[in-house]
């Protein structure tokens, strides 16, 4: 197989679902954003030359139903040509976008692909707005259709992650968060129109458009005290929390993908190349501990071990399997998520996988690292992990 | 000129005025609150509006953190806007009711009247809610014009909760004003109305605390403990529960200390002026501050012993708290036997052990008391008993007490112990005159001391008093548990009075012939009770032991033949060609809220009103046409032109409902649960519930009634399945419901969605009756529905197995 070269990484920041910055910006219009900044950013490149965009979503529909990733191909002015599709793994929409499109150039299918994720979950709720799970199977297996909040408790309860580690690690989360902030690490992080309703000189509403730049769910100001106060969000007696569960959160990512003989027509410069990708099911029930599975599978698949690679972006869904994947692989903590995760930066679905890709990516410039892992947890019970290697 | 009240202000965010602020805001009124500045701001802090404003949002804040809820609808607080006395004194010129609640210290009352005389609108009504001021005091020095606008609006705490308002008019207050206020409390506030006079703590208070002093200064020479007490002043003598010292406990030591002793040191002309001199144990617990519920502890103290809340009271010869004992004394028991109230108050004023010889004592004395205070502070009997029952929660004022225990009896055993008994009664009884109040050709009337004569009592031309008809002989049938009674106009009314009102065979029966009467006979009728307990049970529910009866015997053929009567019933009345109306108040559970939604075509429904479908509690459904109705309410005013909607979205609401048995905290709430739909109404004072039910029907005949048409109901089929079993299964993971709630929340979702159905398809209304029947039947012979029955008329709470 051929390999495919990701020349371009970026994503919008990630808002606070409801009261963050894009919660009157419509997917369509981040993701529109996303895609033009990632071709604007990629020298030689038109838009003529892509041959597909595929978009992860996790909820597809309404806003950014009917098949975003054509509407949204249109939208950006990419010529009628240029196809796209919309990807749904949940969780793992975005990576899945990502892999999906680099395995076409593998394949020699296409030359120049993008893969990318959007999620406004202020405009499509978890779930969707008309879930209907099948009368007769959730009779004997409701499970199939489980709560994520429940699925962590649930985690929590079964490996013995107590409460005081969930919330250390998620006040870790948050300091990391603030210091990448402060010090301007989210190199991959690009300013983002967005759109408010405000009321004008003349009585009535009027969309108006400010740029956001940084990612509004981070509180810096957090204490383990604070975290500590708060109440159980699943449970009767849980230790899952607010606070130690990822942010609903808005946002879009679009990655460029390039075979090698583009990468020299049009005299690129690689990121990083996509290795390999993995999957695997787990419990519905226990849906959390989906890395711990995906990881090891990705790395016999690679032929490498955990020691190899140098950074990961793990997503913390729960800070209760997040941390209950980390240590039962035996992954050194201070190479998982260095800028902070999900439970300061959001996990915004459908966007996700397409989001770490592009921070993972930008980690490994910065840390020198050769092999990266991003992985995630994904409803319904799986995992999934993709292998990336940084570029000369 | 129509005079309105377009906006009130309340001065004083205290407790009382906070209550007030509320309740005119849970009515619909604008209201402005005001409090001072606090007085200790430093220089940089006089500037800051947040500073400024620290008292009256503080006040406000203890407002929406009240339980029980002082506001009936959370969004209401929109209606109180703050201030502070000296930046937005300006405003009170929009006013056009201000009531004044500040401290009680007559010169900064006097200060403040002074300031708003300066803004009022010319016609804006200023009321103060003093307690123990008189109003010729506060209004000294003030402008003819102001104290023509000036009276005394003397509200009690909790404002929601307590009905009684004492109108209290100056000298000089102009009559259309009392009138106009009188009016405004009654109907828009829905306040118990009495006419005070400018005397000491006015009525309730000056009655009721010369009773709770005097009986304590009593106990203690009696040798009786404070439980002992409580044992015979509570519901045994027709009084509330909290008895005399829980009352104190909640109204707080220090409160009522300040209201003793102001009304010792202002009644020098008092015979009795001495039963207001505090007992030195009062003293002692405000000194260990010991003041009652605000503190913690009072006469009485909750201790959690090994996770359990016990109750303690407190020894007054060491101030330490011990275990409640029950008491043992004869009367109690005799009174636990009798049937009426009367005949309870009788076996304990009349019985011979030392607790009745300690309760005649304090009632003879309590009741001489009042008969010598007429003319001194009300015009007649009624204002006193109205006061004591509206301010106090008695059921019975000490005037009907009276009339309950024999005034000739009663003032021969006063004779003889040496009671001075006043000349009044005295005369009454020579007179020939048995009791204060008698019935004459259907009219309540009272003895009038001024005329010695009897005189008609006055009421509102809104209020309906059905027992005032029924004595009219306006009863037209009658069984043990219900009565149709002719309210006139040919509009008739099904009366429940069953205890709680609880819906039983004999009610479903005779509601049946009360609409084949109305039919034959009748415009309308109006499905409505009146009770003289606050806040009183429009139904509690389906009478439990009659069905658990039956599923102990293994009878359920008679459990689905009952329960396909009730529906039955409900239907013929919901399709009658005349208009039916309910009137709910309080507590309206079960098959009460059932008939409320089934058999009615509207309701009219007090304020107060506590209302749910609750049966999942003792592991049922609603099965009287419950399920289908609060559905066909949810989904009625969909307009046909509106097409492909998700059923999920009214379904849920409807089926948490009833799954998890949710239950109003007011008509407001109910009307926000979806139990109360827009064509539903909302009164506030209770005394008119009939009265307005009847006009509702009255105006519905009038506009040309037609019967509703039975179409086909559109349902969400058994896509509901699949959300309800996944809802249910995440709640049983998480630990917020049973296994045996998710059992009974499952069937219920399969009924409220018409069983197996395509989504959104249309059904027969009749289907989803007959699921609720076999529901219903089944469930009754689940072991743990029997249980949950059996634990619910056994202990009044519900089991959860």
């Amino acid at each position: 197989m051929r390999e495919a070269y990701i020349v371009t990484s970026v994503r919008t920041p990630g808002c606070k679902m409801g009261k963050g910055a894009f919660k009157d910006t419509r997917p369509e219009d981040l993701l529109t954003f996303i895609l033009n900044t990632a071709i604007e950013k990629t020298p030689n490149l038109s838009k003529k030359d892509v041959d597909d965009i595929m978009v992860g979503c996790c909820f597809p529909e309404a806003e950014q139903g009917l098949n975003i990733g054509r509407i949204v191909g249109q939208m950006a002015g990419f010529p009628v040509e240029v196809p796209g599709a919309t990807i749904n793994r949940f969780c793992s929409s975005g990576l899945e976008a990502i892999c999906q499109a680099a395995l076409r150039v593998m394949a020699g299918w296409a030359e120049i692909t993008i893969g990318g994720g959007v999620e406004s979950m202020s405009m499509v709720p978890m779930g969707g707005n008309m879930p209907r799970p099948h009368p007769e199977y959730t009779r004997t297996h409701p499970e199939l259709y489980i709560a994520m909040g429940v699925t962590a408790e649930n985690v929590a309860k079964k490996y013995e992650i107590p409460r005081q580690a969930q919330d250390e690690f998620a006040f870790h989360s948050h300091m990391k968060a603030a210091e990448a902030r402060r010090k301007n690490l989210f190199t991959e992080l690009i300013p983002t129109p967005a759109v408010r309703y405000v009321l004008s000189d003349n009585d009535t509403y009027k969309k108006e458009t400010f740029i956001q730049d940084f990612d509004d769910g981070i509180r810096e100001e957090t204490s383990l005290d604070a975290l500590a106060k708060l109440k159980s969000a699943f449970s009767v007696k849980g230790t899952v929390t607010a606070g130690n569960s990822s942010q609903t959160t808005d946002g879009a990512a679009a990655s460029v993908i390039v075979s090698e003989t583009k990468v020299k027509e049009l005299d690129l410069k690689p990121i990083a190349k996509l290795k390999s990708y993995a999957l695997v099911g787990c419990r519905p029930e226990e849906m959390g501990v989906g890395p711990k599975y995906a990881i090891p599978k990705l790395l016999k698949l690679a032929g490498l071990g955990i020691s190899d690679i140098g950074v990961f972006e793990i997503n913390e869904a729960f800070a209760s399997q997040a941390l209950y994947c980390v240590k039962a692989l035996d992954i050194d903590i201070k190479k998982v998520n260095i800028h902070g995760g999900a439970i300061a930066l959001g996990h915004p679905l459908g966007c996700t996988g397409a989001k770490l890709c592009s921070t993972l990516l930008a980690n490994m410039i910065q840390t020198g690292s050769k092999y990266g892992i991003e992985s995630m947890c994904i409803g319904g019970g799986m995992g999934a992990a993709a292998l990336f290697e940084l570029c000369e | 000129m129509v005079r309105k009240i377009r906006k009130t202000a309340v001065i004083g965010a205290g407790v009382m005025g906070g209550g007030i602020a509320a309740h005119l805001a849970s009515a619909g009124i604008k209201t402005l609150l005001l409090d001072i500045v606090p007085l200790d701001l430093d220089e940089k802090k006089k500037n800051d509006h947040g500073e400024r404003n620290k008292l009256v949002s503080s006040g406000f804040e203890a407002v929406l953190k009240s339980r029980p809820p002082l506001l009936m609808d959370r969004n209401d607080a929109e209606l109180i806007t703050l201030g502070n006395l000296e930046d937005d004194f300006e405003k009170l010129a929009e006013c056009d009711w201000i009531v004044e609640v500040v401290i009680e210290r007559l010169g900064v009352k006097q200060d403040l009247f002074r300031r708003i005389e300066k803004v009022r609108k010319s016609d804006a009504i200023i009321s103060t809610n003093t307690s123990g001021l008189t109003l010729r005091d506060l209004s000294g020095g003030l402008s003819k014009e102001f104290k023509q606008y000036f009276l005394g609006t003397h509200f009690f705490n909790p404002v929601r909760y307590m009905r009684l308002l004492e109108i209290i008019s100056g000298e000089e207050t102009l009559p259309e004003v009392i009138e106009f206020v009188c009016d405004f409390g009654e109907r828009i506030l829905g306040k118990g109305i009495v006419l005070a006079k400018d005397t000491p703590n006015f009525i309730g208070n000056r009655i009721g605390v010369q009773q709770i002093i005097m009986a304590m200064q009593l106990m203690h020479e009696k040798g009786l403990s404070v439980s002992e007490v409580d044992s015979l002043f509570g519901p045994v003598l027709g009084r509330p529960k909290t008895a005399l010292f829980k009352t104190c406990d909640l109204v707080g030591l220090d409160t009522l200390a300040h209201v003793a002793t102001n009304t010792y040191e202002l009644v020098k002309n008092d015979e009795q002026k001495d039963t207001f001199k505090l007992p030195v144990f009062i003293n002692k617990m405000i000194e260990k501050k010991l003041l009652g519920n605000k503190t913690g502890a009072g006469f009485y103290r909750s201790e959690w012993i090994e996770g359990q809340r016990v109750s303690k009271v407190i020894d007054l010869n060491n101030f330490k708290y011990q275990k409640v004992r029950e008491t043992q004394f004869e009367c109690l028991t005799k009174a636990g036997n009798a049937d009426t109230l009367p005949e309870k108050i009788k076996a304990v004023v009349y019985g011979k052990d030392k607790g009745a010889r300690f309760a005649w004592r304090v009632v003879a004395t309590s009741l001489i008391y009042a008969a010598s205070r007429i003319p001194e502070i009300a015009d007649s009997i009624v204002e006193i008993d109205n006061a004591m029952k509206w301010g106090y929660n008695f059921q019975l004022g000490p005037f009907e007490t009276w009339d309950a225990i024999g005034v000739e009896k009663s003032v021969n055993k006063m004779e003889q112990e040496g009671f001075s008994v006043p000349d009044k009664v005295h005369k009454m009884l020579q007179d020939g005159s048995r009791s204060f109040y008698k019935t004459e050709n259907g009219k309540i009337l009272f003895y009038d001391f001024d005329t010695n004569n009897y005189k008609e009592q006055k009421v509102s031309e809104s209020i309906i008093s059905i027992a005032a008809l029924k004595a009219m002989d306006k009863t037209v049938k009658t069984c043990k548990s219900a009565s149709l009674v002719d309210l006139g106009d040919n509009v008739f009314c099904c009366e429940f009075h069953t205890k709680m009102n609880a819906i039983n065979k004999e009610i479903v029966d005779f509601l049946e012939e009360s609409l084949d009467f109305t039919d034959k006979n009748g415009a309308g009728l109006v499905i409505g009770n009146q009770t003289a307990i606050s806040p009183g049970a429009f139904s509690a529910g389906g009478d439990l032991r009659l069905m658990g009866d039956m599923a102990r015997q293994k009878n359920f053929d008679d459990i689905e033949q009952f329960i396909k009567n009730a529906q039955g019933v409900m239907q013929k009345s919901r399709y009658a060609a005349f208009p039916v109306v309910a009137a709910p108040y309080g507590l309206t559970l079960g098959g009460g809220c059932e008939i409320c939604l089934g058999a009615a075509d509207k309701m009219v429904a007090h304020a107060e009103l506590y209302m749910g479908l609750v049966e999942i509690g003792v592991g049922l459904l609603p099965a009287g046409g419950g399920c289908l109705n609060l559905w066909k309410k949810f989904i009625r005013h969909v307009p046909e032109p509106v097409q492909g909607l998700d059923f999920a979205k009214f379904f849920a609401p409807v089926f948490r409902n009833i799954a998890m048995a949710k239950v109003s905290s007011s008509a407001v709430h109910a009307r926000s649960l979806g139990f109360l739909g827009p064509e539903d109404r909302i009164v506030f004072n209770i005394d008119y519930l009939i009265g307005e039910a009847k006009k509702e029907v009255l105006r519905m005949v009038d506009a040309g009634y037609s019967p509703p048409v039975k179409r086909a109901l559109k349902v969400f089929g058994d896509a509901a399945q699949g959300v309800i079993h996944m809802e249910l299964n995440n709640m049983l993971a998480a630990g917020y419901i049973s296994e045996y709630d998710e059992f009974l929340a499952k069937r219920i979702g399969y009924v409220i969605s018409g069983g197996e159905m395509r989504v959104d398809g249309e059904i027969d209304e009749e289907i989803i009756l007959k699921l609720e029947r076999e529901a219903f039947v089944d469930f009754w012979k689940e072991p743990k529905t029997q249980a949950r029955v059996e634990h619910m008329l056994k202990t009044g709470k519900p089991l959860r197995n």
